[in-house]
This record gives structure tokens, C-alpha cells and sequence, in this order.
């Protein structure tokens, strides 16, 4: 078990370096810069701004440069945001987007597990058709949509809940959190009902029936730990990108997390911002994912590392 | 397909972003009161404002954006402030101030009661270090230009030298300004061809020593503790209007100097206006508080600036009245007819035009009779019409802000005089009349970037030009940062849009973009008559006989046709009614100590009674 997660550890390393070159080279490829703006700076000015933050170095002195600055974990100063170390603002907007995420995840867990094993046991009952419309739904219905018909009830026609802003874990929460959650509630509803239906016919469910288990422990000792592998293995990537910013949600919802400032960082040509949204980024997905290979050697007995 | 899906996707988006306010605005003003949504102020003197993007800096002198500017106005004081009907100079750290009869010569006189906020003084001193800072190749200030206009600014700027005659030790003055000294590139080979091309200094030139321009050479002096010249190269008539901009507005020496780059942080900032800042939360706001030790009296006690960037979030936050006002621009032209019949609406032609420019310097467009022609092919009319928060303009200064100028009109809107150019110009058939088949339309775009009102823009042009001359121009958006380097590098073809807020309430921030062939000209023509006309009028002491100088530039401008002109622009914002001391002037910039909320509802529809 150490080994297989040393090795994949190990793994991580090359696949950052692969994803921050192109990130670095696409950068480059971008016509304009951070300092390309509606008011053209005379020559003398751009020399000196180009040679305060390295810009006249030769291109493998300043790739270097970037790669020192994220083996390091310590990613600059902005170019954008005036003397702001990118590190503080990582720390300031990654707890937003951390909030959000685990929160609307959560949710989503709560209601997406209920939903999918109560629909697999009463499997063509009204219940499991009215989950698997609302699952449907749910998917298809982007959030985009979703966000703006909630806050058009619920905070500018009934004036219950504020239509966007954070102010820290509160009832602001609740809008962007059930937006969120949504989609994912919808995924992981179909994957729980869709596993466990496939469990419940298995041969294992079976024998512990045969052997006079009682049906409450058959469903919760046996068939849910088998059931809701789908969910662990879906779990992963999903907690990865939703903790490290909802783009849309934060901007319909204004709230300060890493997905305004990832896209703003693009079109400000905030090189050391954007590198260091990307390197978190792609951090915290292969982390993500191997904790899910670790959580299946004890959701799933017959998986051994 | 996929594009199609795309297409339709970005469509329903949009469709699907405007629908809460779409939906629950169709009562109107009939149904629901005179005022747009919720209307509850806040507790005690609280103002909150929206601010849009999150600011890239609270430093003065670096911060070049408008939303970043709001914010500097409160915690920074100016040696003059915006006038809050108006946007005219008014007093502020400067009690008063002289000019010279030929606008070279600006003395301040400081007002002896106003202290940092860490409680030293505001002196004549601060002024000076400022400007020096802000000029400074070290600090790249992307405002810097905006200071040109005093002696050596630029040359220190940009690191220029004198030139010295090694044999006496005088400096050599400027041949086309002989009160001030020259100044050459300190690069020796650009600096070698410019000397090359100066008459009588070509062959002096081995006894000639060359000095590097010193922050002490820009033309600021501290007469006394509060006395401040400043000294101008060339005549400067509208610089009063400019000392309230951010840039020039004094920065605590102090500060810098002890915490370098990180002094605007909560923590660390020393600042001189009517608030100190509180806290900053990054995206999300911005707390200021007043300022206890101000020289003026201050009605608010606190203003929180909201730093968001979606314009359905901002209406959405409005409407549910958990914000009190919006910056300009942030009503969006699906809207403007349902929130125009409110009392909240603030509507005011503003400082600010939409153009189109040629590139010049590629056939077809090198033709002034096709400029004429694709110029005289637009309705402005119908197209301000069209977008409902703006003015048709036909000159390229906007229209209804300069009281007193003489603006001069362009070509009217005139679809057969522009197919008989086009005819003239040589695109005609056989009968000698406009034929469109012999345009070469391949080598003719529309550039704009990428913005629904960009968009919306563009497709209406080019209907008038389907429409008027058979010619379908195709469009090309392109992100922001890629279309300023297209457009200043003169890599498009045909068109491109263009967009001039003034840095000042004066003509000559935009017919001076003219008068470069670089910087923000962008259309390739330079005509240095149209540059010798705006420096004769600058010159001219007389405002009345100035005026009239600059609108005849303008005339030559317009007829030389390197532009488009389309629109002025309107403020387009909200507010509540018992916000009051914040008006729709024409720059959008508030001075926030005339700010109060005002909480007798009786009082709210009556006439705002801040003076000026």
C-alpha cells in the first residue's frame, strides 16, 4: 500500500512539469501582455517593465525561472495585482472555492446517495421515476440556468435569501451551494441506483440472503459498500474540480474564489498567477484521485494493492 | 455544427443571464413605485457601492483603471478634487492656485491644515516627491504621459539626456522651444540619427556631453512649505482639469519608502483623503472609513465598494437592495427601457466617444473617398437609436460636455453621396456607376473585441453597409489584449473599433490622440499640420479663441477621415433615491465626502441641495 502510493506520488511529478510547460508555452503564444493596455506605453517605459520582472532574458532562463518558482511552491508576484505574492492570493481564494466545493459536494453526496439507493430498492416504483426525472433534470440543466432561476425566486421575488456575495460560511451560501450541488446531486443519484441495482442481483447479496442475514444488513453491511464504488471512483476528479473553483458559480454568485481570478489571470496575461492556479490545480486532481484508489482498498475488498 | 451549437449555446446564455431582472422588472414603475426594487437604506451613514473589477492596485500612480480610480478618490486627496455636479476642478489641497498668461506657469498655494493620516503634514514637498515618483522609469507608471506636459517630464521618463556643450557647460536648448533644453534618447545610435537631422547641431556634436535628465530637472518646485510651480514645456491650458486625476494626487513618501511595493496593504498605507481603508478583501470588498483627521467635513461613515464584475449580479444585488449604487455602464441595453422610467436611473451624456478607425496605410482604405464613403454609409442616428443609452456623434469630440466649444459636424449621414465616391474612386461598372463587384471587400474587416455590445455594434455597421452599399464586411473579434496589439500594431485590415474616455474635461484629450503618429492613433495617419494646429491653439491664451482653434483641428481631422465617428456615450448607472451628493456628471468620479444618505423619505425626490 505505501509503495503503490509512493509510486503514484512519484508519477505526480512528471505529469505537473508536462502540465505547466504547455500551460507556460501557451502563455507565450497568447498575443499581448500584461501590460498591453488601451493607453500604449512609450518604448523606454515597456524596457524597464520588461527588465523588472525578467521579460529580456533569454526563454529557457525564464522557463527555468518557472519552474524553480513551482518546485519551490512559492509562485511570484502577481503581474496584474500589484506586488501581491500569487501565494497570498492562492490562501485568501482557495478556502472560498474549498467552502464551496466541499459544501455543494456534500450536498450532493446526502441527496445523490439517498435518492439513487432508495430508487435501486423500489426499482419502477413512482419514487424511482420521480428521482431519475429530477436526476435528468438536474443533469440537464446547466448551471448557468439554474443559478439565475433560483435567485430570481428566492432572492428577487420573495427577498428570502441574498442574491449573491460572500460574507463568510452563511445563509450567502445557500443559492451558490445548491447550484452547485445540482449536477453532481443528479450524477451521483444515477450512479448510487445504477450500482447498487447491479449489486443487488450479484451473487454475493444472494448468499448473504441465503444465509439469513437480515435484509437491513444485507443492504448496509454488503450491498451499499459494493454499490457505491461508482460514486468513490466518481468522487474523486468531481472533489478536485469543484474545490478548486466553480467559474460560473462564482461569477453569477460574485464570490471571491480561484475561479474569477483564473480567469481573469488568462486575460490579464498574469503569467505567475495563472501558473500557479494550474499547478494547484493539477496537484490537487492527481492527489484527488489517488486518494480514490486508496479509498477502494477498503470500499472494495476485492481490490489489493 | 459544433460552432452552430456554439453559437447557440453562447446565445441561450445570454438570453438566460438577463432573465431574472427581464422577468421581474415587467411591473414597472405603474406597479411597484417610483423607485427600481427594494428601496430600504442602510443603517446610518453606510454607502454601498458597487466598484466592478477588483482593483490592480490602491496606488495612486500606478492603478490606471476607472473602477481602481473610485476607490483612490476616496482614501487620496487631490490638489483639486471633481466637482460633484460637474467634474470641474474644485478646490481641495490647494486652497488656490495662479496661472500665467500663456498656461506654462501653475502655482498652487496648499492649504496649511491638511496631515497624512499617520498625522504629519501635507507639504509642498509631498507634491514634489509624488510627481517625481510618479514620473519615474523605475516606477513604469502606465499613466505617466498624462504628465507630459510639465517640463523634462517626458525626458525623464522615458531616460532621455541633455546635451551639453563640453566647452562652456551650457545646455543646449530645444530648437523648436528655445526656453526649454533639449533632450535626445539615451540610446547613442537613435540618439546619433535624431542629432544628424538637427540643424547646426550635426557637426558639434564631439563637444557635446550628454547628461541623463534627473528627477530635480522635472519642472515641479516647493517655493515653500506650501507653495508648489509646476513649469510646462509648452502651454498646458486645460492642466487644472487634470491634477485631480489619481495620478497626480500626492502618495506618503514615508510609506514607500519603508514598505516598498507592499505599502497599499491595509496594514502599512498612509493616506491624505476624506477615508482611510479599513479592510480589503480581494473580489469581494473594500472597506473605507472616515477619516476622523480630515480638513473638510466628511457625511458618510463608512463606504463599502463592492468589487464584482457580472452586470446581472450587480442589478440582481440592486434590485434586492443589498447594494445602494452602481459605477457607469451597468445597465445593459436589454434593460435600459425597463429601468429608464425609475427615479434610479442616472443618465448624463458622458466624456466618452465610440469610433471606428481605418487603417490607412492598406488599399482600399488609403482612399479618403472610400473612408467618406464607409463613413457617409452609417445612420448614427438609427444606430443611437439602436442602443439607447447613447448620442449620435458626427465630430470625434463627444457631444453636449465641452460647454462654449464650436464642435464641428461630420459628413451627414448620406448613402448616394457615398455609392458616387465609391464610384469616383473607381469601383463603378460600365455606366460609370457604383458597382460593389469591383470592390476588393477580401481585403476589408471589421475588428472589434470580444464584448456583447462590441458585437452588437458591429453587426449593426455592417447592416448599414449591406444595406447601403451591397458590401458585406466580414467581422473579426478577437480577446482584448490580442486586439490592442493588433490594433496599435496596425495588423488589421479596413476597420477596427475604437473607444476614447477623456482623461479630462477637455477637447484636447481626444484630439491629441491625432497628434502622434504612434500611441493610441492606431490608424496610421499623421499629418504633423493637424499636430502644428492643436499646439497653436494650446498656445492661445484666450479659452473662447481656443476653443474655436480646436474645433477648427477637429474640422481638419474629420475631413481627413482617418476615423469613423459613431457615438457619445451615457453614464447608464443607478442609484438609490436617499443616496444623495452623487450625481451622473460627465467623467464619473466622485468626490465621496459630498456623499450622504439621506433617511426622511420626504426628502428624497427633492432637489439634491450639494451645491456645485
Amino acid at each position: 500500500m505505501l509503495r503503490f502510493i509512493l509510486r503514484r506520488l512519484f508519477v505526480t511529478v512528471p505529469m505537473v512539469l508536462v502540465v505547466v510547460s504547455l500551460t507556460w508555452g501557451l502563455i507565450r503564444l497568447a498575443p499581448g501582455n500584461f501590460y498591453t493596455g488601451e493607453k500604449p506605453i512609450p518604448p523606454a517605459i515597456e524596457q524597464n517593465l520588461r527588465q523588472r520582472y525578467g521579460l529580456d532574458r533569454p526563454w529557457y532562463v525564464q522557463y527555468g525561472r518557472m519552474l524553480g518558482s513551482v518546485a519551490a511552491g512559492d509562485f511570484g508576484i502577481s503581474l496584474h495585482y500589484i506586488g501581491q505574492p500569487v501565494n497570498g492570493i492562492l490562501a485568501s481564494a482557495l478556502p472560498v472555492s474549498a467552502l464551496l466545493g466541499a459544501l455543494s459536494y456534500l450536498l450532493a453526496l446526502v441527496v445523490g446517495v439517498a435518492a439513487g439507493v432508495l430508487a435501486a430498492l423500489r426499482q419502477n416504483s413512482r419514487l424511482d421515476y420521480a428521482s431519475m426525472t429530477a436526476a435528468m433534470v438536474g443533469i440537464s440543466l446547466p448551471n448557468f440556468v439554474l443559478g439565475p432561476v433560483l435567485v430570481l425566486v428566492f432572492a428577487l421575488s420573495w427577498y428570502w435569501l441574498p442574491p449573491a456575495r460572500w460574507n463568510g460560511f452563511g445563509i450567502n451560501l445557500i443559492l451558490p451551494v445548491v447550484t452547485l450541488s445540482a449536477v453532481y446531486m443528479a450524477y451521483v443519484a444515477r450512479l448510487a441506483r445504477s450500482g447498487m441495482l447491479e449489486v443487488l442481483r450479484s451473487n454475493y447479496i444472494r448468499t448473504a440472503r441465503a444465509k439469513g442475514l437480515p435484509e437491513r444488513t444485507v443492504l448496509l453491511r454488503h450491498a451499499v459498500r459494493g454499490g457505491l464504488l461508482p460514486v468513490v471512483s466518481f468522487s474523486g476528479p468531481a472533489l478536485a474540480f469543484l474545490i478548486t473553483g466553480a467559474v460560473v458559480v462564482e461569477r453569477i454568485f460574485a464570490l471571491p474564489g480561484l475561479g474569477n481570478y483564473f480567469i481573469n489571470a488568462n486575460l490579464n496575461r498574469d503569467e505567475p498567477l495563472i501558473i500557479g492556479i494550474v499547478a494547484f490545480t493539477s496537484i490537487a486532481v492527481l492527489v484527488f484521485n489517488l486518494l480514490v484508489d486508496v479509498a477502494y482498498a477498503f470500499v472494495d475488498p476485492r481490490v489489493r494493492y | 455544427m459544433r460552432r452552430a451549437l456554439g453559437v447557440l449555446l453562447s446565445r441561450a446564455l445570454s438570453l438566460l443571464a438577463l432573465s431574472p431582472l427581464a422577468l421581474s422588472a415587467c411591473a414597472g414603475p405603474g406597479g411597484d413605485g417610483p423607485y427600481f426594487g427594494k428601496v430600504a437604506p442602510p443603517e446610518g451613514q453606510t454607502l454601498r457601492y458597487i466598484s466592478g473589477s477588483e482593483p490592480e492596485s490602491l496606488d495612486p500612480q500606478v492603478a490606471t483603471g476607472q473602477p481602481e480610480a473610485r476607490i483612490i478618490l476616496s482614501l487620496f486627496d487631490g490638489l483639486t478634487e471633481y466637482a460633484p455636479r460637474t467634474g470641474e476642478p474644485i478646490p481641495a489641497l490647494a486652497e488656490r492656485w495662479d496661472v500665467n498668461g500663456d498656461s506654462t506657469e501653475f502655482t498652487f498655494h496648499l492649504r496649511t491644515n491638511a496631515r497624512w493620516s499617520d498625522g504629519t503634514p501635507i507639504t509642498a514637498d509631498d507634491i514634489v516627491y509624488s510627481l517625481r515618483r510618479g514620473l519615474s522609469p523605475a516606477l513604469a507608471s502606465r499613466n505617466a504621459y498624462l504628465a507630459y506636459g510639465i517640463e523634462n517630464a517626458q525626458a525623464y521618463n522615458e531616460g532621455a539626456v541633455f546635451a551639453r556643450e563640453r566647452a562652456t557647460g551650457a545646455f543646449v536648448p530645444d530648437p523648436a522651444n528655445p526656453r526649454i533644453r533639449l533632450t535626445l534618447p539615451a540610446d547613442p545610435e537613435v540618439r546619433g540619427e535624431v542629432l544628424a537631422r538637427l540643424p547646426g547641431l550635426a557637426d558639434g556634436q564631439p563637444d557635446l556631453d550628454f547628461v541623463p535628465v534627473q528627477p530635480e530637472d522635472v519642472g515641479v518646485v516647493a517655493d515653500d512649505a506650501h507653495t508648489v510651480r509646476v513649469r510646462m514645456a509648452l502651454p498646458v491650458p486645460y492642466f487644472l482639469g487634470l491634477v485631480a486625476h489619481q495620478f497626480f494626487r500626492p502618495v506618503p513618501r514615508q510609506a514607500i519608502e519603508t514598505w516598498g511595493e507592499r505599502w497599499t496593504d491595509p496594514a502599512h498605507i498612509v493616506t491624505s483623503g476624506a477615508f482611510l481603508l479599513e479592510r480589503w478583501l480581494p473580489y469581494n470588498e473594500i472597506n473605507v472609513v472616515r477619516n476622523p483627521g480630515y480638513w473638510d467635513e466628511v457625511r458618510l461613515d463608512r463606504i463599502s465598494f463592492y468589487t464584482l464584475e457580472d452586470v446581472t449580479t450587480m442589478l440582481n444585488l440592486y434590485k434586492a437592495g443589498e447594494v445602494d449604487a452602481l459605477y457607469n455602464h451597468t445597465v445593459p441595453a436589454a434593460w435600459v427601457d425597463t429601468i429608464r422610467p425609475y427615479k434610479d436611473y442616472m443618465d448624463a451624456p458622458e466624456a466618452s466617444v465610440e469610433y471606428l478607425l481605418f487603417n490607412v496605410e492598406r488599399p482600399p482604405m488609403d482612399d479618403i473617398r472610400v473612408r467618406k464613403a464607409f463613413n457617409m454609409a452609417v445612420d448614427k442616428v438609427a444606430l443611437a437609436q439602436y442602443r439607447r443609452t447613447a448620442k449620435p456623434l458626427s465630430g470625434f469630440t463627444p457631444e453636449g460636455i465641452f460647454p462654449g466649444y464650436p464642435q464641428p459636424t461630420g459628413d451627414p449621414f448620406d448613402p448616394d453621396r457615398a455609392r458616387a465616391l465609391l464610384a469616383e474612386a473607381g469601383y463603378a461598372g460600365r455606366d460609370g456607376a457604383w458597382d460593389p463587384s469591383t470592390f476588393p471587400i477580401a481585403d476589408v474587416a471589421l475588428t472589434y473585441n470580444t464584448a456583447e455590445t462590441n458585437r452588437q455594434l458591429a453587426e449593426f455597421v455592417q447592416a448599414q453597409w449591406k444595406q447601403n452599399l451591397g458590401l458585406t464586411v466580414p467581422l473579426r473579434n478577437l480577446e482584448f489584449r490580442t486586439f490592442l496589439t493588433v490594433r496599435n500594431d496596425r495588423d488589421y485590415s479596413g476597420l477596427a473599433r475604437g473607444g476614447w474616455a477623456g482623461d479630462y474635461l477637455d477637447p484636447f484629450t481626444f484630439l491629441e490622440l491625432f497628434s502622434t503618429p504612434a500611441g493610441n492613433n492606431g490608424t496610421g495617419w499623421f499629418d504633423p499640420r493637424y499636430a502644428a494646429m492643436l499646439d497653436a491653439a494650446n498656445r492661445e491664451g484666450d479659452p473662447a479663441a481656443r476653443y474655436a482653434r480646436l474645433a477648427d483641428a477637429e474640422a481638419y481631422l474629420l475631413d481627413a477621415q482617418p476615423i469613423v465617428p459613431l457615438l457619445t456615450m451615457a453614464t447608464n448607472w443607478v442609484k438609490k433615491p436617499y443616496v444623495k451628493g452623487l450625481f451622473a456628471n460627465p467623467v464619473t468620479m466622485h468626490a465621496w465626502k459630498f456623499v450622504y444618505i439621506e433617511h426622511d423619505p420626504s426628502n428624497w425626490d427633492l432637489e439634491d441641495p450639494t451645491p456645485r
